[in-house]
């Protein structure tokens, strides 16, 4: 008992001397507090998980129903947002798509950041020439345009797998450079720190030292590299969508979706208008959110 | 290093407002010009174009001068001074003007070479071969050779005459030409296979008698060759040029020389296309003095311009039909519609040599479920036949006792299915392209839900195009849809191409099984009597898609056309391509 | 000079990778571009003779030697589709997307500087949250949709600039605008914190007791520090605007990079597709190279970091 609270003690101790200490949560309902628009944002972007996870129960439509004789049709009461082309329910195919949407927000977003800090982690801490290939190698990934490489990598991977597959596997790979960057350069700055030193002398191994003394100390900064992912992976998907190479029908996510009635857009200009403005909707809230994060968690992001 | 820091402050100020006031001034202007739209506009990005091309034709009018080619050419500058530029648009800049490469890029070689015959759309619908360079032919009583008398008054475009040689050169090179993709309609020239094989360099069937008399001797006796020689495939080059452009040829202006009412100025990659009267043409001088091609991307930009007056003919196959439908079959629009059949069937290919739909029961469900008529109402605005054999409606080999037999009947299909013992239904793949047109996938997508209809648990798989045409090719696709456009009016063309020997149904994956009725498909061919071989088509049709279910015949469909008021008159492609010759254009 | 020189050196590394990873990206997967080519029309002999007539038959490990060999002497190969050499498309394409980039770079940067000083200098109020709303809503629209719609309501329906690039400037100000915009509100977010932690610095206090006015604080003094970081977006800014002309591009006609790219990847054109891709790497590792020059030229405190 006494011991604990001594250990916590000099644990605060050293963190006053440090600055201000808030925790994870602490600085979030700050944010809360503070930021009522990306609080907003984040309900949206729940509530947003939620309609799509239970889509098949809130859809009134199956999102690949048709009906022949209804295409095409103004929003109704039966149909909020209209029909398309093949007479489906435009409103049941947005809830549908935002699960392939979100799902390529989310996921890919986080499969780079696993290995951004796989490759930052071991690239501070090792140094040398494995730090120099590392870092080359993300010089490189990060020199190509990021649609540019997607595309290519849709190329590649198109012949394989399914076109949802495809994106989450180019997208995945166009993202983990940056956070290696981040990971490495708070891994460079913690490494020579006395309590990591300290952790070494007492024979902690590598693998722990980094993921339990170096890498907690990165997590603010990659929470918002995170926020900020998820919706430049959703406009890569719309955008690679739009340009036919993306996702492909059936399959609805909500850049197809726009791809298919931007030629309606005179005549019935519904069609594209929902997906659109719901694309713009969630990648604002999840922007608003991110700026948030940023500010309450991340001074040192500020800059990028 | 102070100083610097503040040139360079200074400098990006600089830049910066530099920029800003650039964007204004910009858009000030533009303002100004965009008023005055039309002419203008059309007027100045013409301006260099024109230039060239009249430079051009000064140059070869000089070179040319004692011969009477005065008399074309001075035709060919328009009588008022005004030019009447017809303002064209495509999807995708073609790849190439060059036919012995290119399998779907007709435009521009349809405009500035010519065939020896020529298709022409009457009123009526119909069509006829009538003569173009060629003068005169006869065919021999045995249907082997074919004798030619050219017309001694067709010049290339740099002035020289067109002569036997020419015409050989350009059949020899068909064949010769190590990445020649249009062999397949013409091998059954003598000595084709020789060359293709590589045992020969000349092609043995082709025989030059004098400048405008030459002979063609085939294998066997064909039909449908005299179609064959309209067909874009057969457009005559210069052979000097041909000579002298090597690689170039087709693809630099300058050197693709063609003796067709146009020749090609001005090709900037991905942008625009100009072509500009021959001033050495032979028949009447087209009515259009210029023709400007542009790309749009975009479906809908292309609309806007269309709307804006920016483009004189929009091909509505770029267009949902329901846009068609509502924005120009409309009052205002009314008389600007130019429709043409499409001679050209669409079909969903079944897989025979793939179970469960090896079952002639489980085809003939297929058959069955799929709602036809619903596609052609709903897709395509309604403006199509339903087809319910192999030919296209309106071509020679369509006849009317072969349609009929086929209707939507899901309740039957799926007795059909029960029969066969297919009950429960079967996992099924639709396999997609995915740079297929969008009209296609919207087929599939209906196909799909008429196919769950009856209990098929049919899926769509969707393949990048090289992927999709390899599935295909190694006969492993279970169900597609697709569309064959007649390359010539014949039911040969299409017939073989999918049931004419067990290498082409594999490679069309339709694993048609009879060996039997192959064989007569490739026989049929040679049948020198026009009813018996017409009637030996008719059966075979009858054969394999009534009786053998080996696809569900779709519809032929109408190709839709909008003109601006610029044009007076337009008659498209004969077989609906949506590539035509601008010579068939009149304008106002 | 030195950190130039370095610079340079670590350049060549990294052109090097990138060369190898397209190359790799691309021709790991055995293609058949060959029967994209041929259409409907084919026949195994065919097909068999033109991959002969395009080498790609050869092992893999030659045609990258020729292909690297090639590349240094600017020959990338030739288009399947196009029929010509990819340098010399890219050469007639390139400056029809250098300068849709660098009219949409201005307005990128004009509205962004704007907006983002009045941002940090109204910090809180009305017009910071008015103009952050609104370059915030630049980074979000996808660009397809500020395209699609800037050109309904300007060519089509008020028919003030033109629907397609006709190779005017003037054809070009509306995808500049779209693509613009994008940028506008990177470039906006980035100078206003920069703005408002420089204002926060002691030596502005100091500017402040001597008594200088608010405006001569900020543009004598603070404005000039703070626009250091958003220098090194411009290097940033290259990327994306690449990234983004490919839809501007295809939405206005523009016969551009983009639209070679777009065309590459739809037809399976793979020496376009790896030409385009590289061309415009190395441009975005000149781009990075020139801006930390010039970073390094207005501040020589970061020399030799």
């Amino acid at each position: 008992m006494t011991e604990k609270y001594k250990k916590q003690e000099t644990r605060d101790e050293l963190l006053s001397e440090i600055g201000d200490y808030d925790g994870l949560k602490e600085k979030i309902i700050r944010m809360y507090r503070n930021n009522r628009l990306a609080a907003f944002s984040a309900a949206l972007i729940i509530l947003m998980i939620l309609l799509a996870v239970f889509a098949p129960y809130i859809a009134p439509y199956k999102e690949a129903h048709q009906d022949l004789l209804m295409r095409l049709q103004p929003p109704s009461r039966a149909h909020l947002f209209g029909t398309d082309e093949l007479g489906r329910d435009v409103f049941s195919r947005i809830l549908y798509g935002a699960r392939v949407s979100l799902v390529i927000g989310i996921f890919p977003s986080m499969i780079s950041l696993l290995i951004g800090i796989f490759f930052g982690l071991i690239a501070g801490y090792f140094g040398g020439w494995i730090d120099y290939v590392i870092m080359r190698v993300a010089d490189v990934m990060l020199s190509f345009p990021s649609l540019l490489l997607a595309m290519a990598l849709m190329y590649t991977l198109g012949r394989y797998a399914n076109s949802v597959l495809c994106i989450f596997g180019a997208l995945s790979l166009v993202g983990w450079a940056s956070v290696s960057r981040v990971v490495r350069s708070v891994t460079l700055s913690l490494k020579e720190t006395e309590y990591v030193d300290a952790a070494r002398s007492i024979g902690v191994g590598r693998p722990k030292i980094m993921l339990r003394h170096i890498l907690p100390n990165c997590i603010p900064s990659l929470i918002v590299l995170y926020t900020l992912n998820v919706p430049s992976c959703i406009l890569s998907e719309s955008t690679l969508s739009f340009l036919g190479i993306g996702v492909q029908p059936p399959a609805a996510s909500w850049g197809l979706m726009v791809n298919q009635s931007k030629q309606y857009l005179f005549t019935m200009p519904w069609l594209a208008l929902a997906p659109c403005l719901t694309i713009m909707i969630v990648v604002l809230a999840f922007n608003f959110l991110g700026d948030g994060l940023r500010d309450a968690l991340d001074p040192y992001l500020k800059k990028g | 290093m102070m100083m610097t820091k503040k040139i360079m402050a200074l400098l990006l100020c600089g830049s910066l407002t530099a920029g800003i006031l650039a964007g204004c001034g910009g858009s000030g202007s533009e303002g100004q010009t965009a008023e005055a739209k039309p002419e203008t506009e059309a007027a100045a990005e013409e301006a260099p174009a024109a230039d060239e091309g009249a430079e051009e034709a000064a140059a070869e009018e000089t070179a040319a001068e004692e011969p009477a080619a005065e008399e074309s050419a001075a035709e060919a500058a328009p009588a008022d001074g005004e030019d009447k530029i017809l303002r064209l648009g495509w999807s995708k800049d073609i790849q190439t003007m060059d036919v012995h490469r290119t399998t779907d890029n007709y435009a521009v070689p349809l405009n500035i070479f010519d065939r020896l015959l020529e298709v022409k759309l009457n009123e009526d619908g119909s069509t006829e071969l009538v003569n173009s360079i060629a003068k005169d032919y006869s065919i021999s009583d045995d249907g082997l050779v074919y004798s030619f008398e050219l017309r001694d008054d067709v010049k290339f475009c740099d002035g020289t005459p067109l002569t036997s040689a020419d015409v050989e050169a350009t059949f020899t090179r068909m064949f010769t030409l190590e990445d020649s993709v249009q062999t397949d309609f013409t091998t059954c020239i003598k000595g084709a296979q020789a060359i293709l094989d590589g045992n020969a360099d000349s092609l043995e069937g082709f025989r030059v008698i004098d400048d405008t008399h030459f002979e063609i001797e085939l294998e066997e006796p064909f039909a449908g060759f005299l179609s064959v020689l309209a067909t874009p495939t057969c457009c005559i080059f210069s052979k000097a040029n041909l000579e002298e452009a090597g690689d170039d040829f087709g693809m630099v202006p300058a050197k693709t020389i063609g003796s067709g009412p146009y020749m090609v100025t001005d090709w900037k990659t991905n942008d625009s296309l100009t072509l500009v009267r021959n001033p050495y043409y032979w028949g009447e001088p087209a009515s259009a003095s210029e023709v400007h091609y542009k790309v749009y991307p975009e479906p809908s930009t292309f609309n806007m311009a269309f709307q804006n007056g920016e483009v004189d003919i929009l091909d509505c196959d770029f267009l949902d039909s329901s846009i068609v439908t509502s924005t120009y079959e409309t009052d205002a629009y009314k008389d600007k519609l130019i429709r043409v059949n499409r001679l050209g069937t669409y079909m969903i290919s079944i897989n025979a040599g793939i179970e469960p739909m090896s079952d002639v029961r489980v085809r003939k469900a297929i058959q069955m479920a799929v709602n036809r008529q619903g596609i052609l109402d709903s897709i395509f605005g309604g403006h199509g036949e339903l087809v319910d054999g192999i030919y296209p409606a309106g071509s020679i080999g369509f006849t009317a006792e072969n349609q009929g037999w086929l209707q939507y009947d899901p309740e039957g299909a799926k007795a059909l299915l029960k029969e066969a013992g297919y009950e429960n239904g079967f996992d099924l793949e639709i396999s997609a392209n995915a740079s297929g047109s969008s009209n296609i996938a919207s087929i599939i997508q209906v196909v799909q839900q008429n196919l769950t209809d009856i209990g098929i648990n049919a899926h769509i798989e969707t393949y990048d195009e090289s992927s999709w045409l390899a599935k295909r090719k190694s006969g492993e696709m279970p169900l597609f849809a697709g569309v064959w456009t007649l390359d010539y009016n014949d039911p040969s063309n299409i017939i073989d191409t999918f049931f004419g020997s067990a290498e082409s149904t594999k490679g069309r994956s339709l694993n048609y099984a009879d060996t039997d009725v192959m064989a007569r498909v490739t026989s049929a061919k040679s049948i020198v009597d026009e009813t018996e071989r017409l009637k030996e088509y008719a059966d075979l049709e009858k054969k394999i898609v009534e009786e053998d279910a080996s696809w569900v015949p779709l519809f032929a469909l109408q190709h839709t056309f909008v003109i601006s008021d610029r044009i007076e008159h337009f008659t498209p492609h004969w077989a609906g391509y949506g590539d035509f010759n601008a010579y068939g254009v009149t304008m106002k | 000079m030195k950190a130039a020189v370095k610079r340079l050196v670590s350049m060549i590394p990294v052109l090097i990778g990138v060369m190898l990873l397209t190359f790799i990206m691309l021709r790991v997967v055995p293609g058949d571009p060959v029967s994209i080519m041929l259409g409907e029309h084919y026949s195994q002999a065919k097909i068999d003779r033109l991959t002969r007539a395009m080498n790609l038959d050869k092992p893999m490990w030659e045609q990258f030697v020729s292909y690297m060999l090639g590349a240094f002497r600017g020959d990338l190969g030739v288009s399947y589709m196009m029929n010509k050499p990819v340098t010399g498309l890219i050469a007639e394409a390139f400056p029809q997307t250098f300068r849709l980039a660098l009219m949409a770079a201005a307005i990128a940067w004009a509205v962004g500087l704007i907006a983002g000083i009045t941002a940090a200098v109204k910090q809180n109020k009305l017009p910071d949250h008015l103009f952050m709303g609104f370059s915030l809503a630049g980074v979000s629209v996808p660009i397809f949709m500020s395209a699609l719609f800037l050109q309904y309501f300007f060519s089509y329906r008020l028919k003030i600039l033109p629907l397609t690039s006709d190779g005017s400037a003037a054809s070009l100000i509306l995808p500049a605008i779209a693509l613009g915009w994008n940028s506008a509100g990177s470039v906006a977010r980035m100078t206003r914190s920069s703005l408002i932690e420089t204002l926060q610095a002691d030596y502005i206090d100091t500017a402040r007791a001597k008594g200088l006015l608010r405006p001569a604080v900020i543009f004598g003094h603070a404005l000039k520090n703070a626009l250091l970081p958003v220098v090194t977006m411009m290097a940033l800014q290259i990327s994306s605007l690449m990234s983004g002309a490919v839809i501007t591009e295809s939405v206005f006609s523009v016969p551009g990079i983009g639209r070679l790219a777009t065309q590459a990847i739809q037809n399976r054109d793979m020496p376009l597709l790896q030409g385009t891709i590289l061309f415009t790497t190395i441009l975005v590792i000149l781009g990075n190279l020139a801006a930390d020059l010039l970073y390094s030229v207005i501040d020589p405190r970061i020399g030799d970091e």
